[in-house]
């Protein structure tokens, strides 16, 4: 029985631990959807962070610094892209793509120019738990939910924020009504492009925030393709949560619980072959969208640009 | 409207000079080479001497520009892979996974075909090879089809199972255990592909790519159905009203890209690698959709694009022996080729 306990309080402790770059990532990619933005350039941003914020945090001695770092590189992606997407007016999903690529460059040029192509990793110390006062006191709950690291209670602090202001000020009401229907909204006196460039600034900065913490949370180094496609699947869970802030969080634990539940099962056992544990997330992800597909709902104008001298949207 | 008026002779010229499609491109190179000339010579090397490897490796030996042609038939095979549904609209990010299901099933009927005489051994190993690409290519245009789900986000998904799927063949069902990297054991010579020139090695798939490509573009711009792929992503609700069945039309967009991306890897393995090989993908990254963005889509650009961008690749890896820049800077200069291209055409339309 202690055993079985023990195994759940793991399990339940490193699904808390794995759900925060989903959070993050789909938070980010969804914040810009609400406006009518479809950022798939997620994977490419949270690589470049990832790589950018290990070197600061690296080259600093300090992870906040890394943090910062990548969230500004975040922030520049999130510019250049509103820029050339709501003001120029170029395919969203175009550029998206172009920033993917570049994005994924970026990540493995860096180091390489940083550091050269040497055997010896540079590791950065990870990241550590911070017990809440108290709370962490609680027996059993309290060690899986409030001795996590700040990110853990970051990104779920970050969905409540998101969801309060999203359904409950105007600015909030503001922002869902330019990815509804952006003509209306601008009729109306709202500035279609401000709201596009505050969300997606905002989402590529919590992109940037998502991609860090990969590096500094697993193994403290920066490897290739280190987001194993989290970035995609953040997008997906975007769609089966609605584009909403809340199922978006109870997402990302489902998320993390396969990833968990793939991880454990391969150490534990060898009856399935480990391949196709690592296929699970990818297979479910699918396999969901296709069970939730008719209650998702999306931004009505998710993916097309707003020009103002267009008669028909 | 009024500045225009303002400066006619001088707006003109511009907007002349930009018109012609090459000119747009050849810009576009020139203003994606200073920038990054810029950033190389900030990282301490020399842009130039990077610049000149770059461009020039391919024409300097017999034996790279045989790389450069090798290179060139799956990228073209790749970029088309991401036009033919692109045309409808619909992005198809799977290429790598398609190519690796190709792969696969070439190797899979390599291996089991054994004993077939190569008449019909070669063509049974790239058919095996662009039929797994084409269900590759099946399964998100049906989803898209049936629950409309997004095809980006599928065909990308499928790509991270194909990577482990490979991982598997290669160490569990069919493995080399005399090589240490996940490899599988060869497919039968009957199955490789003749060869054009023997040494340095050059494969027969060159011709098979340039037919294809020559197909792919009668198809969508000389046919019946490929003129309905292209209208329904012009205006998918006119084509609709036009009794053209859209849904269908995204899946077959899809599925045909899905059998163009498994013949790359079909004529990869029958061609160069002669077993699946973890990891074979890499070189081509996703550079087919680069590709085919840069080409806007259109299958007459892509198989031109696509050698230009077989001429760089092939200059990187020169690069990094001999000046120490890495390979990826490269990905950051065809990057820029891509905003440019996209800056350049809306310079144009103003």
């Amino acid at each position: 029985m202690d055993q079985i306990l023990h195994e759940v309080a793991f399990f339940l402790k490193q699904m808390m631990l794995t759900m925060v770059p989903f959070i993050l990532a789909a938070q980010g990619t969804m914040l810009a959807g609400r406006t009518g933005v479809f950022n798939v350039a997620t994977e490419g941003i949270m690589l470049t962070t990832a790589s950018v914020g290990f070197i600061i945090a690296f080259q600093s001695n300090s992870i906040l610094l890394g943090m910062v770092a990548a969230m500004l590189v975040g922030g520049l992606f999130g510019l250049v892209m509103a820029y050339m997407t709501t003001s120029l007016k170029l395919n969203q999903f175009v550029i998206g793509l172009a920033f993917f690529f570049l994005g994924t460059g970026i990540s493995t040029l860096i180091p390489k120019l940083i550091f050269g192509v040497s055997l010896v990793q540079p590791v950065i110390p990870t990241l550590q738990n911070l017990p809440i006062p108290l709370l962490s006191k609680i027996p059993f709950l309290g060690d899986i939910f409030f001795n996590q690291n700040i990110l853990v209670y970051v990104s779920v602090l970050v969905s409540l924020l998101l969801y309060y202001f999203l359904y409950r000020t105007s600015f909030g009401l503001e922002m869902r009504s330019v990815g509804e229907n952006p003509k209306m909204a601008d009729s109306l006196g709202i500035n279609v492009f401000r709201q596009r460039y505050v969300a997606i600034i905002i989402g590529c900065m919590l992109i940037g925030l998502a991609g860090v913490y990969l590096p500094m949370v697993y193994t403290g180094t920066f490897t290739e393709q280190i987001t194993k496609g989290r970035g995609w699947l953040a997008s997906a869970l975007c769609f089966f949560g609605g584009w909403r802030p809340l199922p978006i969080l109870y997402g990302s634990l489902f998320f993390a619980g396969i990833e968990v539940l793939a991880y454990r099962v391969q150490i534990g056992t060898s009856a399935i072959p480990y391949q196709f544990l690592i296929m699970l997330p990818y297979v479910a992800t699918i396999v969901v969208m296709v069970l939730t597909f008719k209650r998702s709902t999306t931004p009505k104008f998710l993916g097309s640009n707003y020009d103002r001298e267009k008669r028909t949207l | 409207m009024s500045k225009a008026n303002q400066t006619p002779e001088n707006k003109f010229s511009v907007r002349k000079l930009l018109s012609h499609p090459v000119m747009s491109y050849l810009l576009a190179i020139l203003a994606a080479f200073v920038a990054s000339g810029i950033f190389i010579a900030l990282m301490g090397y020399d842009p130039f001497k990077a610049f000149q490897t770059i461009l020039v490796t391919s024409f300097r030996t017999p034996n790279g520009f045989i790389q450069t042609l090798l290179k060139w038939v799956p990228l073209t095979l790749l970029a088309l892979a991401f036009t033919v549904p692109y045309a409808t609209m619909k992005f198809n990010i799977g290429g790598e996974g398609q190519l690796l299901m190709g792969a696969i099933g070439a190797t899979i009927a390599g291996i089991l075909l054994k004993g077939l005489p190569p008449i019909l051994m070669v063509p049974a190993v790239l058919l095996a090879g662009t039929l797994a690409g084409a269900i590759w290519g099946f399964i998100p245009g049906w989803l898209l089809y049936r629950y409309k789900i997004n095809e980006i986000l599928t065909t990308v998904l499928l790509n991270f199972v194909t990577f482990a799927l490979v991982n598997y063949i290669a160490t569990e069902v069919y493995p080399n255990p005399e090589v240490g990297h996940p490899t599988t054991i060869r497919i039968a010579t009957e199955g490789w592909l003749p060869m054009l020139v023997d040494n340095p090695p050059l494969h027969s798939g060159l011709i098979l790519m340039v037919m294809v490509a020559i197909g792919v573009y009668a198809f969508t711009n000389r046919s019946t159905r490929g003129y309905e792929l292209v209208a329904t992503g012009a205006n998918p609700r006119a084509a609709g009203v036009f009794g053209i069945n859209v849904p269908v039309m995204f899946m077959m967009g899809l599925v045909i890209g899905g059998a163009l991306a498994g013949l790359a890897g079909g004529i990869e393995v029958a061609g160069i690698q002669h077993h699946l090989i973890e990891g074979m993908h890499s070189n081509f990254k996703i550079l087919g959709i680069i590709i085919g963005l840069i080409a806007k889509g259109s299958s007459l650009a892509v198989p031109f694009v696509a050698f230009f961008i077989a001429v760089m690749e092939v200059g990187a890896s020169a690069m990094q022996r001999t000046l120490n820049i890495p390979i990826e800077m490269v990905y950051i200069v065809e990057a820029l080729i891509l905003l440019f291209v996209l800056l350049v055409d809306v310079v144009r339309r103003k």
